[in-house]
């Protein structure tokens, strides 16, 4: 099929997880038909080439496969630096579901990538080393900039394993109040708005999938009220979903957001499932 | 323990019958006229007070609302839970993060909807004391009081009229609510501060009431909020649903207004910071939200908006100039400064416009504000008339100028495609 993303990067560094991570950006590259770059920071020595070699092995890679940048200091910042200058589309990276405390307000790599990547970026909490495709997907579609570009990526991804699953969510905002404000409504004019608010978010996402296609997929339209991005991860939870699809955030999080957390910091404080944060790329020399 | 009389429990009972079936009455009056309950509540408390009711039947007004006695004591208590319960709902409708979401923006427009009618209100009370009927040591705390006024901002009232015009969930409606819920918040610490000057030429001061006021709200909407996070989802998981929810919310809200009550801060403010800090919770559910504001706006908001006509003769407090004046610095000092607020912010000139109208509004907060400055002498009746006049005319005003605001900006946009159409290169 036609790539999603025409150049993937992984952050690279030799843990335990390693393999099931190049096993997930392997399946991606061929499925896509996509550039695979790996970003290293950290030692470069003949046992670190070697190490290379043999888990590109492991995954039916050779090492021209592939293009391999060996890095020093602060991790998530090299990364992203070569992800910029070399126009990646995708980064992948893993992480685990759940930072502690004091993590949590410090930032792990993971995380500060996340926060500060100027790109996509896949984050891997289950990644497996026989990788199958998403089937249960989660979709936010929220009205942003990039709502569009994660519904056409959410069903190219749902279309690659038949009988996948497309949860879309809305959320309809400030719900209580406005049911409040209804207050003044008879039962059937109050039942009439309520309904009414739920046929014009079934209606957005409708007009949203318009020319996207999605025939064959099993789509449940979600409407969710109440803090975003807390009940978005509470719902793919529920669905038990292998994969959560957000729009990045229009603006840089903080560590008083981290202290207030709202929208996608909730997600990122405890992640759900895996998570696919969808932005478009930044142009090299652009900052 | 003292009881009630048998007498007392019956008037009690009727007063409360009473107030409820007339506030229904002409809050179903006001929602044929297309206009907000809140209209009618307000016009509930003047027939049933010494205005109409007090004027065409004393006999029976003496009857029904004793100055005196059990029955006063009694009702006053209903009163006084009422303002608290309400501030507790308006805290509740503060969701920071639709603050957060609207960003900048939202900060730009709020601060300029603050800061230009409260300097108006302010220098135009504190340059004229004496047309205020206000001596001139007391010109500061007046002048702080009348600024706040004309800062606040009518959350339930806008959020109605932007369902009617169907632009709520448009970017415009947005601005316009998260900025009300700045205001509103801001202006909450600014009455506390100018109650406790009112009350400081007696005991406290003011440096103290500062510091107890931000060390309230900072503990409440950090450690509180921390706790409430964590005890929430045990009470939705162990306890029967929504009865848990909202009998232990509740509890919360009269125990921080009793507590703030306690350190000197008035009631109400422990009552708005504690639905804050529970509205901002993410394990308080939409439906339970829902449940709380349909029980405290329908049985208390009635019994508070009745209290206000009860104690004030609207008709020879009506003071035509004082009612003019008050109206017009408000309604000019307010459009012109959310409206050069929203430019700022980056909308145009049409929404901008739009946003002057729709923060534009006064309710039921600067009605309990008028109540208390007025139950503690800081303004007289006049004054609070004049006060009650300018929040009807601006919630009757607000809907018919938003409209057009937004029709124009229609029109403007549809010229835009045309012209965009015609010309694509342009």
């Amino acid at each position: 099929m036609a790539g999603i993303y025409k150049k993937i990067a992984l952050g690279l560094a030799f843990s335990p997880r390693v393999d099931a991570l190049l096993a997930e950006c392997s399946r991606l590259k061929q499925n896509w038909d996509a550039e695979l770059v790996l970003i290293h920071v950290g030692e470069h020595g003949t046992s670190q080439e070697e190490k290379l070699e043999e888990l590109l092995s492991k995954v039916n890679l050779a090492r021209k496969d592939v293009r391999v940048f060996w890095e020093r200091g602060k991790p998530d910042q090299r990364i992203l630096e070569v992800c910029r200058k070399e126009e990646v589309d995708l980064l992948v990276v893993g992480a685990l579901k759940r930072e502690n405390l004091v993590k949590h307000y410090l930032g792990t790599i993971a995380r500060k990538i996340l926060r500060k990547a100027q790109c996509s970026v896949l984050m891997l909490v289950k990644p497996a080393a026989y990788a199958e495709n998403f089937r249960n997907i989660v979709v936010n579609a929220e009205d942003s900039p990039y709502v569009k570009e994660e519904l056409k990526i959410a069903c190219a991804l749902g279309l690659q394993y038949p009988g996948a699953w497309l949860h879309i969510v809305r959320e309809v905002k400030l719900y209580s109040l406005s049911m409040t404000a209804a207050d003044q409504y008879t039962e059937q004019e109050y039942e009439a708005y309520r309904q009414g608010l739920v046929r014009a978010e079934v209606e957005k996402v409708n007009q949203l999938l318009d020319d996207i296609p999605h025939e064959d997929l099993k789509i449940n339209v979600k409407l969710l009220s109440g803090k975003s991005g807390f009940e978005l991860s509470k719902f793919a939870v529920r669905k038990h979903a292998d994969l959560l699809i957000v729009g990045a955030s229009p603006r840089k999080f903080s560590f008083f957001d981290r202290v207030f957390p709202h929208d996608l910091e909730y997600i990122f404080g405890d992640l759900p499932c895996n998570l696919l944060m969808v932005s478009k790329r930044k142009e090299a020399g652009n900052g | 323990m003292d009881k009630l009389g048998h007498d007392d429990i019956v008037l009690l009972l009727v007063q409360l019958s009473v107030i409820l079936a007339v506030c229904r009455i002409l809050a179903e009056t006001a929602r044929l006229i297309r206009q907000p309950a809140v209209l009618g509540e307000i016009l509930a408390g003047v027939l049933l007070g010494p205005t109409i009711l007090g004027s065409l039947s004393p006999e029976i007004f003496a009857w029904l609302f004793p100055f005196n006695g059990a029955p006063a004591i009694v009702l006053d208590g209903f009163i006084n839970l009422a303002v608290v319960l309400l501030l507790f709902i308006a805290g509740l409708e503060v969701d920071l993060h639709i603050v957060w979401q609207q960003g900048r923006q939202a900060i730009v427009v709020s601060a300029f909807s603050l800061i230009v009618p409260f300097s108006f209100g302010f220098i135009v009370s504190f340059l004229f004391p004496g047309f205020f009927g206000v001596v001139e040591s007391d010109a500061l705390v007046f002048s702080l009081f009348i600024g706040t006024v004309m800062g606040m901002t009518a959350l339930p009232v806008i959020v109605r009229i932007l369902m009617d015009l169907n632009i709520f969930r448009s970017s415009t409606g947005m601005l316009i609510v998260a900025s009300a819920m700045i205001v509103d918040l801001l202006c909450w610490f600014i009455f506390t501060l100018v109650l406790s000057m009112m009350d400081n030429q007696q005991k406290s001061n003011i440096t103290q009431t500062i510091w107890l006021t931000v060390g309230f709200s900072v503990l409440m909407l950090t450690l509180g909020k921390w706790l409430i996070n964590r005890v929430l989802p045990w009470i939705n998981k162990k306890m029967a649903w929504p009865g848990g929810v909202l009998s232990l919310s509740l509890s919360l809200g009269l125990l921080a207004a009793a507590f703030t009550e306690y350190i000197g801060i008035h009631a109400i403010f422990g009552a708005f910071i504690i639905g804050v800090a529970l509205g901002d919770s993410e394990h308080l559910s939409e439906r339970a939200k829902e449940i709380v504001h349909q029980f405290i706006n329908n049985i208390f908001a009635p019994i508070f908006f009745v209290s206000i006509g009860l104690f004030v003769n609207f008709i020879s407090s009506f003071d035509l100039a004082l009612v003019l004046v008050v109206f017009a610095v408000a309604f000019v000092s307010k459009s012109i400064g959310a409206t050069v607020g929203a430019r700022l912010g980056g909308s145009n000139v049409i929404q901008s416009l739009a946003v002057g109208m729709g923060m534009n509004t006064h309710g039921t907060l600067e009605i309990i504000l008028g109540t208390l400055a007025l139950r503690i002498g800081l303004i007289s009746d006049e004054v609070f008339v004049a006060i009650l006049c300018t929040v009807i005319a601006t919630i009757i005003i607000s809907a018919p100028l938003i409209k057009y605001c937004v029709e124009l900006d229609k029109k403007r946009s549809r010229l835009k495609d045309l012209f965009t159409k015609i010309m694509p290169d342009k």
